[in-house]
């Protein structure tokens, strides 16, 4: 029985090793396998949204150069973990000044969420691009290109991943979903698109989450699991927000910000997705919702400008009160 | 490897790295003009007031600015009449040795002289204030010692204040950022409100703690036995919440030692109590705290220090602004609840940063997403099918009893899935 469990993460058992495995994207693909061929790469600039492949295409390529010993000649950072300076000073510089282990004259640095690196981080990467370009190639990868300053883009060759189709979506989970031996019905997988808004590890993730839950994955579970990922604290707070009881919502505030450790930007995103869902049963008219939309949307530029999350987050549920208060005597 | 105490290596070399005391500066600067076109007003000037507020480090950088000689005799050497004769008041007669332009003569703590040991001490000193054909600086904590007087009755008195902790978070920072240091905002300012603007101390402090490093987080801080000072708060935050008119808030910015992030804090904790039930009040005086906190972001981001003020005002005067405020009533404040949770929920929340690092590391992604988007999975998993979530924690190498910790979970007290359970029926 405890053979149908999986020891690993759908999201990390299903990534494409291969660059034919990858779904969509077949322009990318195809300039990739000419670099291949020609054992030579250019620096290069992945950008598109979340959940279209930028990771795997970089770690296909990674093997495609390199065979099973591709980690020996990969170096993968993540700048939202690792966004100082620092990090391009000295693990960059050490691991790009070595020469390579493999008949590929170059090793492979990929430097994944590239747009949350600082600006004096992207400047000492702009050298260190230059400098160390004989034995080591950089693949960015970023959800958007803005992010990144023009000294570097305009070193990188630049490929933007577009959405994956419905089609190609569904049929992956479909896949997934046979591999595993799930059931999944029709409206499950539609559940699970509308769901993830076209980023494929959410959805595998939902899928793997929902098949937990289950025996069959359809609508319902899908819903069931997705409902479960979202802390209850968020649907709460919006509610005594809403209905003038700050204190209380300020209590759930805090449990999010402080045991779950959610940042600020998390929550705003949270909430944003409760006050748009049809079923977050908030029952908001859409004078209400709009309002609400246009304040969270300046609430997260706020916290994005500002130090303290939890004290923009108060303003936000302070505004709710204000709101919801209006909304009464309407 | 001898060491060079920062307090000395980074002593200001000009009058303007001095830091703070304007007016003292500008009323020091004025008597050694007016000494040095011949004319003084009085032979020596008496710098006084609390330690660590510059007054040596003034004298220094006037001397080192305008190419004078310094003559020095501070409280580490003896002050007999016949020790100051021989060291001091010699050379207060004579030309300069190295051709500089002049010399100031220099009597760091006069208040210290003891009348016993120091025999005679007090008298030399108004002798070579007499003789002297130099300036002459006396500096002193309490110049008010009656012992003093006749000494007082010959001098410039010159006031220094304790610095404010902006000054002095100003000044460490800069000695960090020549030592290559990266020093967290929040540790310099435990540093400098710890120090109760005594720059001195906490240059020693901050060199204690932070020489040899690369980095100093609140954490290195607290580990030295560190704590920083809690300001007695509870009167500034009621000042600002029940100021009657703006301007009454914004007084609470005149205190030398006010540190305005906690300030924030105190305000953030508060606002509620003070302005319930009326929700305007609340949200009116939320949004100038929001739009306080907006500019200390662009400032610490920036080092838009120009936006400090507009942040100060919106914080103290605009909160105090809030429309529909309910009438006077009196509160009793509590302390941030931020700054309990962050120290009382810390070992949860590095728990399961330690478990996103592992997730991340495998799956191919940031730490930060891994906590929002994959953890949330895995411990939905985990809750509503066990068996499934263990083998998964398993491939991860993850040990199922801190994941349970880390994350709020009884290991004992899962309950079995649906499809355990009728596997067992």
């Amino acid at each position: 029985m405890s053979e149908r469990y999986s020891l690993e993460l759908w999201v990390e058992k299903y990534r494409p090793r291969r660059l034919d495995e990858m779904v969509d994207q077949r322009e990318i693909v195809e300039r990739l396998k000419e670099f291949v061929r020609e054992k030579n790469v250019p620096h290069l600039l992945f950008v598109g949204p979340p959940g279209t492949g930028k990771t795997t295409a970089a770690l296909c390529l990674a093997y495609e150069l390199y065979g099973e010993k591709w980690r020996d000649n990969t170096l993968e950072l993540n700048a939202s973990d690792e966004r100082g300076i620092d990090v391009i000073r000295t693990r960059i510089k050490e691991y790009a000044r070595t020469v390579p282990l493999s008949e590929v004259p170059f090793k492979l640095i990929i430097l994944d969420e590239a747009d949350n690196m600082t600006g004096d981080a992207q400047q000492a990467l702009r050298r260190t691009m230059e400098l160390y370009s004989r034995t080591a190639r950089f693949i960015l990868i970023a959800n958007y290109a803005s992010k990144i300053i023009e000294p570097i883009q305009s070193r990188c060759a630049i490929f933007r991943f577009q959405p994956i189709p419905k089609e190609d979506f569904i049929a992956r989970l479909r896949y997934i979903a046979e591999s595993e031996g799930v059931k999944v019905t029709e409206d499950g997988l539609e559940a699970i698109w509308e769901e993830s808004m076209g980023d494929m590890r959410k959805a595998i993730n939902a899928l793997q989450a929902a098949a937990a839950i289950g025996e069959v994955v359809d609508a319902d579970t899908v819903y069931k699991a997705l409902g479960k990922v979202t802390p209850t604290e968020i649907r709460d707070m919006i509610k005594l927000a809403l209905g003038g009881n700050f204190l209380a919502a300020r209590e759930k505030l805090r449990a999010l910000l402080y045991s779950y450790g959610l940042s600020g930007v998390d929550v705003i995103k949270l909430v944003y997705r409760e006050v748009t869902s049809a079923r977050s049963g908030l029952d908001l008219d859409e004078r209400t919702r709009l309002e609400l939309v246009e304040l969270l949307g300046e609430l997260n530029y706020r916290i994005v400008e500002g130090a303290d999350d939890e004290i923009q987050l108060n303003a936000l549920l302070a505004k709710m009160a204000l709101i919801g208060a209006k909304r009464g005597r309407a | 490897m001898s060491i060079v105490p920062w307090t000395e290596k980074y002593r200001p070399k000009r009058i303007d790295e001095v830091v703070g005391n304007p007016e003292a500066k500008k009323a020091f600067v004025a008597w050694l003009n007016k000494w040095l076109a011949g004319r003084p007003e009085k032979k020596a000037a008496l710098l006084y007031g609390p330690p660590g507020c510059g007054k040596t480090s003034l004298v220094h950088a006037a001397a080192h600015q305008l190419g004078l000689e310094l003559i020095e005799a501070n409280a580490s050497d003896v002050r007999t009449s016949e020790a100051l004769r021989r060291r001091v008041l010699r050379s207060a007669t004579e030309g300069s040795l190295f051709g500089a332009r002049g010399k100031i003569i220099l009597l760091d703590e006069v208040d210290g002289v003891s009348p016993r040991e120091d025999r005679g001490g007090l008298d030399m000193i108004m002798e070579i204030i007499k003789a002297s054909q130099y300036p002459v600086v006396l500096t002193a904590n309490d110049p008010w010692d009656p012992r003093l007087r006749q000494l007082r009755s010959m001098c410039k008195l010159i006031e220094f204040r304790k610095l404010g902790i902006r000054d002095v978070v100003r000044a460490l920072r800069e000695i960090c950022r020549r030592e290559g240091i990266e020093c967290d905002y929040s540790v310099l300012r435990a540093i400098a409100g710890n120090c109760e603007g005594d720059l001195r101390a906490a240059i020693n402090d901050l060199q204690s703690i932070a020489m040899g490093r690369r980095r100093v987080t609140l954490e290195d801080l607290e580990v030295l036995g560190y704590r920083a000072r809690q300001m007695n708060m509870f009167e500034v935050v009621r000042q600002v919440l029940t100021a009657k008119r703006p301007e009454a808030a914004k007084a609470v910015l005149s205190m030398p030692s006010l540190d305005y992030e906690m300030l924030m804090q105190w305000l953030n904790e508060n606002i509620p109590y003070q302005y319930s039930p009326s929700i305007v009040a609340i949200a009116d005086a939320y949004d100038a705290l929001s739009r306080a906190d907006m500019m200390l972001g662009r400032i610490k981001r920036r080092q838009a220090w120009t936006l400090l003020p507009y942040a100060l005002d919106l914080m103290t005067a605009g909160v105090a602004s809030a429309r529909e405020k309910p009438p006077f009533k009196f509160v009793k404040y509590s302390f941030p609840y931020k700054l309990r949770a962050l120290s009382a929920t810390k070992e949860q929340r590095d728990e399961r940063m330690r478990i996103a690092r592992v997730i991340a590391k495998t799956c191919h992604t940031s730490a930060r997403k891994a906590l929002t988007e994959i953890l949330p999975f895995l411990k939905l998993i985990y809750e509503e099918n066990p068996q499934a979530g263990r083998k998964l924690l398993k491939g991860l190498g993850i040990s199922e009893s801190k994941f349970a910790k880390a994350l709020g979970l009884h290991v004992h007290t899962v309950r079995p899935s649906a499809r355990a359970r009728r596997a067992r029926a």
